[in-house]
């Protein structure tokens, strides 16, 4: 009796199976082709020999991976590239989360010209804001001119790594909110109500219940945000004034100035090792939130 | 009528027939400023000169993207004649990414200045340019004339610099190695590091953006270094607010270089097209457009004093001889001298 429903249990699964085979199919072709490949080529140059100008010769060597964890510059290089990015995601963090809070409590109209207010910075290229900043910050530019009107000594806001985290920041805010409010999902207005008339004070209540019940959308904006610091170059390129050493910079300089592709690629690679790192440590906070 | 349309339709047919037998030569080289100014001075004029020749210009934007877009095309290339960095054609001839280039291809490459002929490249340089100081002309009110100005404490924090590897750093490093009294590159470079330590705290930028020059002509940076072709023509779109000068104690050259891809499918279409470009007039035309000097010895003597005056083909003898295969051997202990002893130093 027990074998018969086994065996048509056992069926529909299947049949699911290869559906879900046959639907997946193209997008893991369009994968392999498109990122599998190309990200294992990656990883063979990493292992071949930069020549003098340019070349690359094809061998099979460790030298660019030893060479690159037993320099001090780049040691410092990969931390400083984890450190920047940490601090610009806090900061991000910090700053975006009571406008995502606001956002999610706005209603009706007044939301929705919030919310493009919001994404409108997406609509404009990176490269065009970066610009934007460089303007403000500049040496005659009205932050520092601000600062020097209150009978202060301005501190170099640009071309440094000041510029670069104002930026990034900036740059990295609208992603933030557009996480956080996706993951504010759970927060519903009544269980803040409740915890008010039950007597909390309004940090106990967002102590105890808005941010715990939040925390999937932070998790969630870090890790994007983390993620896009990383790789981010273009602010970096801009606003570093040539003193900030990233390793999205590096990787640059050596894949198109210096024509090190095995380095390139060696940085390469350990770029998407921190960004499985943060994968992971996103996958432990989410496990232990739920 | 009947009659009259056959025959338009035949005229049309052979206008077709004509176009599909003309043979098109693929060129790449930098897009922007060099593109127009190239397309101008030498693709039309070829064209128009030979109406059985279509060339199709494929810019990009530096010779890094050259070199990986003809290694994605090493078993079938599309391109047919580059022109590019000299160091970058090294990796790229040893690459075998070049067919050889020598007087049975053009008989120009005997006219060739010397340093336009570089051992063990597969390509010929096009064209010459050299580094020069560039300044805003409100900041700096009497054009400077040494390479000693941009050491002057008054520009402190208004000095605009693309440090290595940037071969402007590159060129820089070299020339200051001379200015503190150094020997030959190759023989170390101590001296002209120890040099750019002390111009360390007077530089803005060493990643200057969108390039050196608009930051100069908009007043953001006061005085720094630049590639004269480019400065020049900047210079005519600046209002005046750019000066360019080739201080006294002479510059040194960036080579562009110009090849034949190894396989690539216009064959003889291709040679004759890298004839013209290297041929006098040809040079001495695009000299007076965008002020890169002539590689061909017999060119000078066509440029207008004017235009002369405004590159280095009036004074290659006081160039500082930079073998640029050489110095790519020395490039990353230098580039590691910078990033160590010198970019620290600036705020």
């Amino acid at each position: 009796m027990t074998a018969v429903p086994a065996v048509s249990a056992g069926r529909r699964p299947m049949g699911g199976q290869q559906v879900a085979v046959a639907l997946l199919l193209p997008i893991a072709l369009i994968n392999v082709v498109g990122f599998m490949l190309p990200i294992f080529n990656l990883a063979r140059y990493s292992f071949n020999r930069a020549t003098v100008g340019g070349g690359i010769e094809n061998v099979l060597t460790l030298q660019n991976w030893t060479g690159l964890l037993g320099d001090p510059f780049y040691l410092q290089l990969i931390l400083n590239s984890v450190f920047v990015s940490l601090g610009v995601t806090l900061c991000a963090l910090i700053l975006s989360y009571p406008i995502a809070l606001y956002l999610h409590r706005a209603s009706g109209s007044w939301r929705t010209f919030l919310t493009v207010l919001v994404i409108s910075p997406l609509l404009t290229s990176a490269v065009v804001r970066t610009y934007g900043w460089i303007a403000i910050l500049a040496e005659e530019g009205p932050v520092v001119s601000a600062i020097r009107g209150m009978g202060l000594t301005p501190p170099p806001l640009m071309f440094n790594i000041n510029g670069v985290f104002i930026g990034l920041t900036e740059i990295l805010m609208p992603y933030m909110i557009l996480a956080l409010l996706a993951g504010f999902g759970r927060l519903d207005p009544r269980v803040e109500e409740a915890a008010r008339t039950l007597g909390a004070t309004p940090w106990q209540s967002f102590r105890r219940v808005i941010l715990p019940l939040t925390a999937p959308g932070i998790a969630l904006g870090c890790l994007l945000c983390f993620v896009l610091a990383v790789s981010s170059f273009i602010t970096p390129k801009l606003m570093g004034g040539g003193r900030v050493f990233l390793l999205a910079t590096e990787i640059y300089d050596q894949a198109i100035v210096t024509l090190n592709w095995p380095l390139a690629s060696t940085l390469s690679i350990l770029v998407l090792v921190i960004f499985g790192a943060a994968l992971v440590a996103y996958s432990a906070v989410l496990k232990r939130l739920d | 009528m009947k009659n009259r349309s056959l025959a338009a339709s035949a005229a049309v047919l052979a206008l077709t027939a004509g176009a599909v037998q003309a043979e098109t030569v693929v060129l790449s080289a930098y897009s922007g400023i060099f593109e127009e100014n190239y397309r101008a001075a030498v693709v039309e004029p070829f064209m128009e000169a030979h109406p059985d020749i279509d060339v199709e210009f494929y810019g990009m934007p530096n010779s890094a993207q050259m070199l990986g877009t003809l290694r994605a095309q090493k078993s079938a290339p599309q391109i047919d004649v580059m022109i590019l960095d000299v160091s970058v054609a090294k990796a790229a001839t040893d690459e075998g990414l070049f067919a050889p280039l020598d007087e049975s291809v053009t008989a120009h490459v005997a006219d060739l200045y010397p340093q336009a002929r570089v051992e063990g490249v597969n390509a010929v340089g096009v064209t010459f340019d050299n580094l020069v100081m560039l300044y805003n002309t409100d900041k700096v009110t009497e054009a400077p004339t040494s390479w000693e100005a941009l050491w002057d404490p008054q520009w402190k924090g208004q000095v605009s610099i693309p440090a290595v590897p940037d071969i402007q750093g590159t060129t820089l490093t070299i020339i200051a190695n001379r200015l503190a009294g150094g020997e030959g590159y190759m023989d170390g470079m101590e001296p002209g590091i120890a040099k750019l330590m002390e111009l360390a705290p007077n530089v803005q930028t060493w990643e200057p953006r969108p390039d050196v020059y608009q930051p100069i002509s908009s007043g953001t940076a006061a005085i720094g270094i630049g590639w004269n072709a480019r400065a020049q023509v900047y210079a005519d779109k600046s209002d005046g607010k750019l000066g360019v000068v080739l201080p006294e104690e002479g510059s040194g050259f960036q080579i562009n270089v110009i090849g034949l891809v190894q396989d690539a499918p216009a064959g003889d279409a291709a040679k004759t097209f890298l004839d013209y470009a290297l041929s006098p007039e040809v040079q001495a035309r695009f000299t007076e457009t965008m002020f890169y000097a002539p590689t061909n010895q017999k060119a000078a003597a066509l440029v207008s004093e004017a235009a002369l005056e405004r590159t280095a083909a009036g004074s290659m003898d006081e160039m500082i001889p930079i073998n640029w295969l050489e110095v790519a051997t020395i490039r990353d202990a230098v580039t590691e001298q910078w990033r160590r002893r010198i970019i620290p130093l600036s705020r």
